[in-house]
């Protein structure tokens, strides 16, 4: 079997007292989705925020691509090929939707004083940007203040902001929550498309019928560990996945 | 000889001291940096010029009185109104722009130029030898003034209803207000009583030099900012502590010829304690106000 | 005289933008006093010891003042808020007390014999500098910044280095400071250190929240106003101090973007770029 893109191994992050996780291991391979469940608390964030660097692991290695960036600063994973939305959505909310796209824009980001006169670049940052705007249906909107979106469309929007960073692994934190219906059934298109433009794909979520039609593979995690991983069916129904859905917040299984 | 340079020492630590908790009362409790402190400092000694025909207690209830009412002004020119995610930052901002108008005011009344006091020759000014060792009267009122005062605030944190709810406030003002605290008494309060040490420190500075001058906000005012975050950014006990310290090192400096350097070292430690050890450099976990990050 | 009003509003002017400069990256900086002060006894220095030219001194004072300043910020601007106000305050306080200590340009005395800066090297100073920040208004670079700006967090995580866009800016604070200090001792012919006191660093600071903080004519617009009003109206300048400390309240109040609060859009679609119409 091909080397996976991230190997997550014994992966520790404890904040004073409290473990958000517990010795977790977890491959990520190549052109998978992956749908990371788990009642509220399990860690699931917490794994995020640790693999891009938001969080300083405190035990444990995360090798992306075969490089061990467990304790390199966030600048730097997101350079090498990490890309991420936010559970509560994180956009600059000042700035246009283009300008939003446009910060994540590599050789300006990589090399911010060089921005300065590399006048031909800026005309294809723009092309770049309103590329994955267009394809997550945005175009008509880029001279928008990023603040004045609907919650759909800025959740969209901070998709393709990650997108622009052109990232190889894709990590997405409730992409769905709060939205509605309607919505829920737009972004399970866009991120169909979108998985054809990077090469794997981690994505929390709450909603059962968006991770069943997304995900290749699941993975529950509970106390910051994992506790089954496999086959979308195999692990909703898994005796322990219940039993911890159960144990906590009912609500979360519905939909 | 010693024991004089420690005595000196000690009297300027404990003026220090007197600002420098006021300056970690209001960040403990508010989390907010009240730049317009040391402008009620300087205004402390002016009071003892206005009060300076009538008995001295006249002079500190004026002062205590002054001060109090002043801090109820700032609090409500500078900070009740700051609120949203920036308030830390607009209310320093706010507070520095109150500073600018209180020293404009004093000066249009005083003058720029220093008020010497007529106290020259008076009973402050009297010496008196305890074992060989020779005391100014001003210095034990220094003293004993900064110690009842530390002690009164002492005993308002510890043992009353308002120190209570002060304490509450300083541990989390969200839950606080949840339990029925009343944010804005409390920080009314606060404001009181750390403005009021403040006018106090400033009258006291006053006695001892002999004089009020409009520039003491700055040069006094701002050193006592910079101990209080050597102490630790809310920690009471840490303001107190880092004024003596400060304060007999100072008089030591002095006495080496060092005097030039003292305000370096004292600008030069704050920086490092910010960088190294941002919580202040006698913290240990307990001490009277909770801190927040 | 007016040729004296517009330089002491040129060298202001300098200095907001010195501020604003910091702050487009997220960092409010007191140090701006001690920033001037090492400009203006570099240049002196060079100019007076070593018989250097003012436009060479000048620059070299310009270059060690920002490479000063990233030593300094390194450690200093992971701190944030109120951490960094008090640090930047101590900084202008050390260096103001140095070179009290320093007799080799005179300790507490005063430094003199620079010369050379008239009227017209600061308007040539503010233009090129102006000239420099629109640029800048208008890059990517601007919008890197908004972005450290608003969210720290979500920028590195875009992959832009946010301590070097950081230090960047307070670097460049810093040598602009320079300049406008060298400028100033040039033109005074005379300074002591008292000259560059922290109250000095608070007045810039209060210059460019009056004027406003999202674009670079707020701070112009701010220090201006500031500088040229008391000039023309005798009772703002008898009570300067407080007229503007309540002008500053009331902005933080109502206006807590400050006169001028737009923010310059830096970059639009252009009209070749293929859109979609419908559906909004």
């Amino acid at each position: 079997m091909k080397q996976p893109i991230l190997e997550v191994r014994k992966l520790q992050k404890s904040f004073g007292g409290l473990r958000a996780l517990d010795g977790i291991n977890l491959d990520i391979h190549e052109g998978e989705v992956v749908g990371l469940i788990g009642p509220n608390g399990a860690g699931k964030t917490a794994l995020l925020n640790t693999v891009t660097g938001f969080y300083r692991a405190t035990g444990g290695t995360i090798l992306f691509q075969n490089q061990d960036i467990t304790h390199r600063p966030m600048h730097e994973i997101g350079r090498l090929g990490i890309g991420r939305t936010f559970q509560n959505i994180r956009l600059f909310r000042r700035m246009t939707v283009l300008e939003n796209a446009l910060v994540a824009f590599r050789p300006f980001a990589d090399h911010p004083l060089r921005s300065l006169i590399a006048y031909r670049e800026r005309r294809m940052a723009i092309a770049r940007a309103m590329h994955w705007l267009e394809l997550l249906q945005l175009a008509d909107k880029v001279d928008r203040i990023a603040s004045s979106l609907s919650y759909g469309d800025a959740r969209r929007l901070e998709i393709a902001r990650a997108l622009v960073g052109e990232p190889s692994l894709l990590l997405l934190d409730e992409p769905a929550a709060g939205m509605n219906e309607n919505e829920t059934r737009r972004l399970v298109d866009d991120i169909a498309i979108v998985r054809r433009h990077v090469r794997a794909i981690v994505l929390i979520e709450h909603d059962m019928d968006l991770i069943r039609s997304l995900s290749d593979r699941l993975v529950a995690m509970d106390y910051g560990r994992k506790i089954v991983e496999g086959a979308s069916a195999e692990v909703l129904n898994h005796p322990e996945v219940l039993k911890a859905y159960l144990g906590t917040d009912t609500e979360e299984t519905v939909s | 000889m010693l024991v004089g340079l420690l005595i000196n020492g000690l009297v300027s630590g404990a003026l220090y001291a007197l600002v420098a908790v006021g300056f970690t009362l209001v960040i403990g409790v508010l989390d907010k940096l009240n730049f317009a402190h040391p402008e009620v400092l300087m205004i402390g000694g002016f009071v003892a010029v206005v009060a300076s025909g009538l008995p001295p207690y006249y002079a500190f209830i004026a002062a205590f009185a002054t001060g109090g009412l002043l801090g109820l002004v700032v609090e409500f020119a500078a900070f009740r109104r700051f609120t949203d995610a920036d308030a830390k930052i607009t209310a320093g901002l706010a507070s520095m722009a109150v500073g600018l108008v209180l020293t404009d005011l004093t000066q249009k009344v005083f003058g720029t130029e220093s008020v010497s006091l007529p106290i020259g020759g008076g009973w402050l000014s009297r010496r008196f030898q305890i074992a060989g060792v020779e005391f100014l009267n001003v210095q034990i009122v220094i003293v004993l003034a900064t110690a009842i005062l530390t002690g009164g605030l002492h005993v308002l944190l510890q043992r009353t209803r308002v120190g209570r709810q002060i304490r509450a406030v300083a541990e989390s003002p969200v839950s606080a207000s949840l339990l029925g605290v009343n944010v804005l008494r409390v920080s009314q309060a606060v404001f009181f009583v750390s403005s009021a040490l403040a006018a106090e420190a400033g009258l006291l500075l006053a006695l001892r030099s002999g004089a009020a001058s409009s520039d003491i906000g700055l040069t006094f005012g701002l050193k006592a900012l910079a101990i209080m975050a050597i102490g630790g950014l809310g920690d009471l006990r840490g303001a107190m502590l880092g004024g003596l310290v400060i304060g007999v090192l100072e008089a030591f400096m002095f006495h080496l010829g060092l005097g030039r350097l003292s305000e370096l070292t004292v600008w030069l430690a704050m920086i490092v304690t910010l960088m190294v050890r941002p919580r202040g450099l006698f913290s240990s976990g307990t001490h009277g106000l909770e801190q927040r990050a | 005289m007016i040729s004296d009003q517009l330089f002491f509003t040129g060298i202001n002017v300098l200095l907001a933008w010195s501020v604003y400069i910091g702050l487009v990256t997220g960092s409010l900086s007191f140090a701006q006093g001690a920033f001037m002060a090492f400009g203006c006894y570099g240049a002196g220095v060079l100019t007076v010891k070593f018989g250097w030219p003012l436009l060479p001194a000048c620059l070299v004072s310009a270059i060690l003042s920002a490479m000063i300043a990233a030593v300094l910020g390194y450690p200093a601007l992971r701190l944030r808020g109120v951490y960094l106000i008090l640090v930047t305050i101590g900084i202008t306080f050390c260096a103001r007390v140095a070179l009290e200590n320093i007799d080799y340009v005179g300790g507490v005395g005063g430094f003199g014999g620079m010369r050379g800066a008239d009227l017209n090297a600061v308007i040539v100073a503010v233009l090129i500098v102006g000239a420099f920040l629109l640029w800048f208004s208008f890059s990517p670079l601007q919008r890197i910044c908004d972005a450290v700006r608003e969210d720290d967090r979500v920028a590195s995580s875009l992959a832009i280095n946010v301590t070097f866009i950081r230090l960047l800016g307070f670097s460049a604070g810093a040598a602009i400071a320079a300049i406008a200090g060298a400028l100033y001792g040039h033109y005074m012919n005379f300074v002591r250190p008292e000259s560059f006191d922290v109250l000095l660093s608070i007045y810039v600071v209060l210059y460019v929240v009056l004027g406003g903080t999202n674009n670079m004519l707020g701070p112009l617009i701010g220090a201006t106003l500031m500088t040229l009003l008391p000039e023309y109206f005798r009772v703002l300048a008898e009570w300067r101090p407080t007229v503007f400390g309540l002008a500053i309240l009331a902005m933080l109040l109502f206006r807590p973007l400050g006169l001028l609060a737009f923010r310059l859009v830096t970059a639009h679609a252009s009209v070749s770029a293929p859109r979609k119409s419908g559906s909004l």
